[in-house]
């Protein structure tokens, strides 16, 4: 049937097209022509469905809301009370913790132990310690899975953020939530399988760079969608001035249309992923200004989370979180910039928890009461901690810190009410069940159902995985 | 369970077809891709080590039985024929200690043992067998073997050829298939000026090609767009993606840096056809050069294309080494096709590279003066990035030279014309004029980044990459040990000496440089390379399926004096590159992803030709080469997550909107959201093949990016100002022509027809929303066109540039 000419249709093309289309071009008009059968079929596969031989069990996560707080909060702020850092308040910090330690911005400067700037107290059945900064977070101690003895290996913003997102300091990997999507495939019809959301409030808002949720070598498709926190929520995704929708509608039919004709003669097995394609970004133009509307939230959930829509707030990002959750989207991340406190740590302190804490305890009860947290895992942390020793950049403040450092877990998998790990007595060095950033890569993958070691892809010649090359383990104790 | 994906970034989005009409084809597509490998019939064809043996020893073996001796098991190496034992008996399988391994069941004996995770495959398995049957001689890994020149095959090809044609009949002979007819002309010509200069054909030069029946008409048409100014900015791109130009620094802050005149410079390398070996030693070395020029040292900014940063809490050290190793990952991968990245840890475990070969390659460049910035780089728009140099481009000197005679030349006429005041005063208008030029092209010269050299720095090897760890030996400039060594005499060895080594064909790496460029040349000509994998030449990557053919491309590329056009031309010239792209039952089953070249290649164009392509079409774009770089629309706010300082992107309000994509402003971190969505890299590392992907928001920004709105709009205003066409019909054929160089078939011509229809009625009730839509961008609106007249025919231009066919080069 094909002869090795590209360029004209014969009529015997036409006919079969038409044929096969199941409508004749005399009688039908257009529009019944362009939603015949086989075009509405090739339109739904707007989205992939994983690997076949995924998940290697059935895990109990779908999907994954990632807070992070970027800037890198001080776990000695937040979750780990130490006793010792306020008796020694003030004192040399003992050489034998900092000696040969990279260190960022106190390299070279006398290291003085700062004691905690806040209090402690303890909540819920369980007891955790969560500080007075994060009230909120008490009242959900029950539910979080507290890591006290976290490590990273990167000390400075920008690659921290590239390791934490895709297990290694070197740029051009798959971020996470890509990978989850390479993997597992998107449940979502109508949005991107991995959607990104930042905010801003706190001190020296430290830049993100997309690449923080590139596919790296994983097809493109994978990877997130930065959804905007002003303007058009997803880049392009407005009509053009003069447009209406059913203008565009009728515009992307036909390019479909015409697309799908001429690959009778080319039969080049791309055009159906274009097709499919233009009708997701189609759909896109309705399901994202349709997900951003928050109309439809009652007047107690708005309060709850303290979300006014359209104010690209934490708290706006965390109902948007649960509507996209609601929506099939397999990985949420978000980012809140602003956890970076050399100086005037208690005052920024203030501010970020003011704009997270309540809204993070709103999105894990919204799940919670929506019987959505038992298959949504949680994630809260930052891409470091910060150093037991005093910065003094306008107040007291802490500088970046690696060796140990704070996160929490909670939802489908993990067990709540459970504090794992812990750092030493001045919480400078994880010395307890100490969970390396990949421990954490894997227990996450875990609980979506996937061997962490199984899964891999083929780059430079190595069978690559987010875990990297080195050990990494699932955290049992803290699974359900 | 095996779980092995290969990588997947070739062919990252097709499904496969199972039926040749998509009308019937289900396409639920599961992710996963599992490389379709030619599935070959050709039995007879002996085994080969090199790309049979070797490319599965290296997969499942090297891992404890390869090149590093910290992992190796049982003092068994095979990547080098074993000295003594029974591992291969030649000739004889049942013998062979390696097949009783690997066909064991026993889990203590079996190889790979069972927790490795990838078995042999039975047919694997016979691969081993027939080749210790044929003797089971070890080689040299294919791409570390200088190539030889292997005579042309005797088999006869059709119609008009050349060597290459022979080489690739010889081998489809063997498999039972044969070359694919040639292509039409339009498909032709469309091919080759998108593959040589980005840009499609006007329909004028579509129709003179067609219509050329002179038996020399596709040389002329090939000579004609090498010749082109246009060719030379299509190379650049090819080349500013491995050598990961960029207009910002990449880390932290991603502040500004200045580096446009390196990239005018390849594009007038690419245009002047500099010869390769040139071109290498000014980029790697043109500070080094005798009475280096400025144009050589604007080249040396090659050094200084890397990722930089000077955020606060840096570690000078660190940062060091981190760009230390950046720039072996480049020039490694760049000229070398091999992924020494991973020696920065520890010996390569694939490939006979070492740590000490990957820090004694870094000490090549311990002379480059970067320590400035860490102090002198602040958080200012451009950023400091000393040591700079303020230049004119080498347009802008013969511009000023130009002027400079003119105004000369005016000048002297004013004397001579003593009393014609007149004239005179038109002189010196004239001169005014001319002057007023001379000044703004001086004006012009911006600063730029170029390699200066100050006494080396103390090189060390890193145990482990770790740059806190001082316990390593010092080493000096160095290649890589196994390639041989670069004879500096007692001097140390300089960037100078590297890039002389890398093409010296005789006593350097020359010939392997040459064959890892003749593979990328194939691949710019067909879309993907003889070997796979343009980067990776070593055991991982994927052995070529026509070594032969690769072999005497590279000796031909040297042996012509290291010409790119010479081999561009080569290829064009082939019957194989003049095949149609389209797909036969035989190869659709045999040879989806087109390993063995039975046809040409179809694929999506690249983001910058996406963008020229629609330019082009509606006739807005502005052709000039060089200068700074440009910022075309860009969605509000896209820039708020940057930071020190905070970043207000401004549109540029004139022509500039409407230059080419290759020159538009590369920032890493958030690279321009149309070249993202049709994946230009953000440049952070080498990359030689892009993917080529296919997502909802390629879609949404062809639909809706003022950029192609405007386009469109041009467009509309451009086929209603054409004065051969003046009925619907007419108008529509000149559309389709314009777009994809062809006239709509009668349904085409109905199905846009009615859009046409539609859409005037849409817009004849809303007169406010036609001028909306024909007012998009800054280009003036036009006079004389009725609004909704115009806003009718933008829906169908719109459909035009939309369409898959406007977009794909075939």
């Amino acid at each position: 049937m094909l002869d090795h000419t590209d360029v004209n249709s014969t009529d015997i093309n036409r006919r079969t097209f038409l044929s096969t289309n199941g409508v004749g071009l005399g009688a039908a008009a257009l529009s019944s022509l362009m939603i015949g059968d086989s075009l509405a079929d090739t339109r739904t596969s707007a989205n992939d469905r994983g690997l076949s031989d995924l998940p290697h069990f059935v895990g109990r996560a779908k999907r994954v809301i990632f807070l992070c707080m970027a800037g890198g909060p001080s776990h000695l702020e937040t979750f780990d009370y130490k006793p010792k850092l306020d008796e020694m308040d003030g004192q040399p910090m003992p050489e034998s913790f900092t000696a040969g330690q990279p260190i960022a911005q106190l390299r070279g400067k006398p290291l003085k132990v700062q004691g905690h700037l806040t209090k402690f107290r303890k909540y819920g059945e369980s007891g955790q310690l969560i500080s007075d900064f994060m009230p909120w977070h008490g009242k959900m101690a029950d539910d979080i899975c507290i890591i006290r003895s976290m490590v990273t290996e990167q000390i400075n913003h920008d690659p921290a953020h590239t390791f934490m997102n895709t297990g290694t300091g070197i740029n051009g990997r798959p971020s996470m939530g890509a990978w989850l999507n390479y993997g597992l495939g998107s449940e979502a019809q109508d949005l991107p399988g991995f959607v990104v959301l930042t905010s801003v409030g706190g001190r020296n808002p430290q830049p993100i760079a997309s690449r923080q949720w590139g596919s790296g070598f994983l097809p493109s498709r994978f990877q997130g969608v930065q959804f905007n926190s002003s303007g058009d929520p997803v880049n392009y995704v407005r009509n053009p001035a003069g447009v209406s929708t059913s203008q565009q509608r009728q515009l992307v039919e036909t390019i479909q249309l015409l697309d799908q004709y001429r690959n009778q003669r080319v039969a080049d097995p791309e055009i159906a992923t274009r097709i499919a394609a233009f009708e997701m970004a189609f759909r896109m133009q309705t399901s994202v200004p349709d997900l951003v509307d928050m109309s439809g939230e009652s007047k107690e959930t708005l309060e709850m989370y303290g979300a006014k829509p359209g104010d690209g707030s934490y708290a706006s990002n965390c109902l948007l979180a649960r509507r996209l959750a609601e929506r099939g989207v397999r990985f949420i991340h978000l980012y809140h910039r602003g956890w970076d406190h050399h100086g005037g740590l208690v005052n920024y302190m203030n501010t970020c928890c003011g704009l997270t804490d309540r809204p993070t305890w709103a999105l894990l009860t919204d799940l919670k009461q929506r019987g959505m947290l038992e298959d949504t895992l949680i994630i809260w942390g930052g891409e470091f901690g910060r150093t037991p020793m005093f910065q003094g950049k306008g107040g007291a403040g802490r500088d970046h810190h690696i060796k140990g450092f704070s996160m929490w877990m909670a939802g489908g998998g993990i067990k709540g009410g459970v504090t794992y790990g812990a750092t030493d007595e001045l919480g400078y060095n994880s010395v307890e069940n100490v969970v390396h950033v990949r421990d954490l890569h894997a227990t996450m993958l875990h609980c979506v159902g996937i061997d962490a070691q199984r899964f891999s892809v083929k780059y430079q010649g190595l069978d690559s995985r987010l875990i990297g090359v080195e050990p990494a383990r699932v955290i049992e104790p803290i699974l359900s | 369970v095996r779980l092995h994906h290969r990588h997947p970034n070739y062919r990252n989005t097709s499904a496969i077809c199972c039926g040749l009409l998509l009308a019937c084809v289900a396409v639920l597509v599961p992710a996963e891709r599992v490389a379709a490998q030619v599935k070959t019939r050709d039995s007879a064809r002996p085994v080969r080590f090199s790309t049979d043996i070797r490319p599965l020893l290296s997969d499942r073996c090297f891992q404890c039985h390869g090149p590093d001796e910290e992992s190796r098991e049982a003092e068994l190496r095979l990547d080098i024929a074993p000295k003594a034992g029974r591992v291969v008996v030649p000739g004889n399988p049942a013998d062979s200690e390696i097949l009783r391994r690997i066909t064991s069941d026993d889990p203590d004996e079996q190889m790979p043992p069972p927790g490795h995770g990838k078995p042999l495959t039975a047919a694997e398995v016979d691969l081993f067998r027939r080749w210790i049957t044929g003797g089971g001689k070890w080689s040299a890994h294919w791409a570390y073997e200088k190539p030889v020149r292997h005579e042309t095959p005797d088999v006869p090809v059709e119609g008009a050829s050349n060597w290459i044609d022979r080489f690739i009949a010889r081998r489809l002979a063997g498999e039972g298939l044969s070359a694919s007819p040639a292509a039409d002309r339009v498909t032709l010509i469309r091919r080759a000026s998108f593959d040589l200069t980005g840009l499609p054909p006007t329909p004028k030069e579509v129709t003179a090609f067609v219509q050329d029946k002179s038996p020399d008409a596709w040389e002329k048409l090939i000579d004609r767009l090498l010749a082109s100014e246009t060719h030379g900015e299509r190379m650049a791109s090819f080349w500013l993606d491995l050598v990961r130009y960029a207009d910002t620094v990449g880390y932290h802050g991603d502040q500004d840096h200045n580096i446009s005149p390196y990239r005018d410079w390849v594009i007038d390398a690419f245009i002047e056809n500099m010869p390769f070996d040139r071109f290498t030693a000014e980029q790697l070395a043109g500070d080094l050069l005798p009475d280096s020029s400025v144009d050589q040292k604007v080249a040396s900014g090659y050094n200084r294309l890397l990722q930089t940063t000077h955020e606060g809490g840096l570690q000078p050290r660190e940062y060091l080494a981190i760009y230390a190793a950046d720039r072996i990952r480049n020039l490694s991968e760049v000229w070398m096709g091999a992924t020494m990245g991973c020696c920065q840890c520890h010996s390569h475990k694939f490939d006979p590279y070492t740590l000490d070969d990957f820090y004694s390659m870094g000490a090549f460049f311990a002379d480059l003066d970067e320590t400035k910035h860490f102090t002198s780089g602040g958080n200012s728009l451009p950023t400091k990035r000393e040591p700079e140099l303020k230049v004119h481009s080498r347009r802008e000197r013969l511009r000023i030279r130009e002027l400079d005679r003119k105004i000369a030349d005016a000048r002297a006429l004013v004397d001579k014309l003593a009393d014609d005041d007149a004239s005179k005063q038109k002189l010196a208008t004239q001169v005014a004029s001319l002057l007023k030029e001379r000044e703004a092209v001086s004006m012009a010269a911006r600063l730029t980044m170029i390699s200066v050299a100050i006494k080396p720095r103390t090189t060390r090897v890193l145990p482990r990459g770790n740059w806190l760890d001082e316990s390593g030996p010092v080493v000096r400039p160095a290649v890589p040990q196994f390639l041989g060594q670069l004879d500096a005499g007692d001097q140390r060895a300089t960037r100078l000496g590297l890039a002389r080594w890398l093409t010296d064909a005789e006593d350097g790496n020359g010939l392997l440089t040459s064959r890892v460029f003749a593979n990328r040349f194939w691949y710019l000509m067909f879309g993907s390379g003889i070997a796979r994998n343009l980067t990776d030449f070593g055991g991982q990557g994927e052995p070529p399926e026509y070594p032969e053919l690769l072999d005497r491309l590279a000796i031909d590329f040297v042996d012509s004096g290291w010409d790119v056009r010479h081999m561009l031309k080569l290829i064009a010239m082939s019957r194989t590159y003049r095949q149609t792209s389209l797909l036969n039952p035989e190869l659709l089953k045999r040879d989806i992803e087109n390993h063995l070249f039975a046809r040409q290649s179809r694929f999506r164009l690249p983001a910058e030709s996406i963008r020229d392509n629609a330019l082009s079409i509606s006739g807005l774009l502005v052709q000039q080469v060089g200068g700074p770089s440009v910022k075309p629309y860009q969605p509000a706010g896209y820039y708020r997550h940057l930071n020190f300082p905070t970043r207000k992107y401004s549109q540029h309000d004139d022509s500039r909107q409407w230059r080419r994509g290759l020159y538009v402003h590369w920032q890493r971190q958030f690279l321009h959201p149309m070249m993202k969505a049709f994946d230009a890299p953000r440049r952070e590392e080498c990359t030689a093949q892009r993917p080529r992907s296919n997502t909802p928001l390629a879609s949404l920004t062809l639909l809706n990016d003022p950029t192609f709105v405007e386009a469109a709009r041009a467009f509309a205003e451009r086929i209603l100002r054409t004065e051969a066409a003046t009925t619907d019909s007419e108008r529509l054929d000149a559309a389709f022509m314009l777009a994809v160089s062809r006239k709509p078939d009668a349904f085409e011509r109905s199905v846009l027809s009615r859009l046409l229809v539609a859409s005037r009625k849409q817009y004849q009730g809303n007169e406010k929303a036609a001028r909306d839509l024909i007012s998009a961008g800054i280009a003036p609106t036009p006079y004389g066109i009725e609004v909704t007249e115009h806003a009718a025919w933008t829906v169908v231009a719109r459909t035009l540039l939309g369409l898959g066919e406007t977009t794909t080069r075939n």
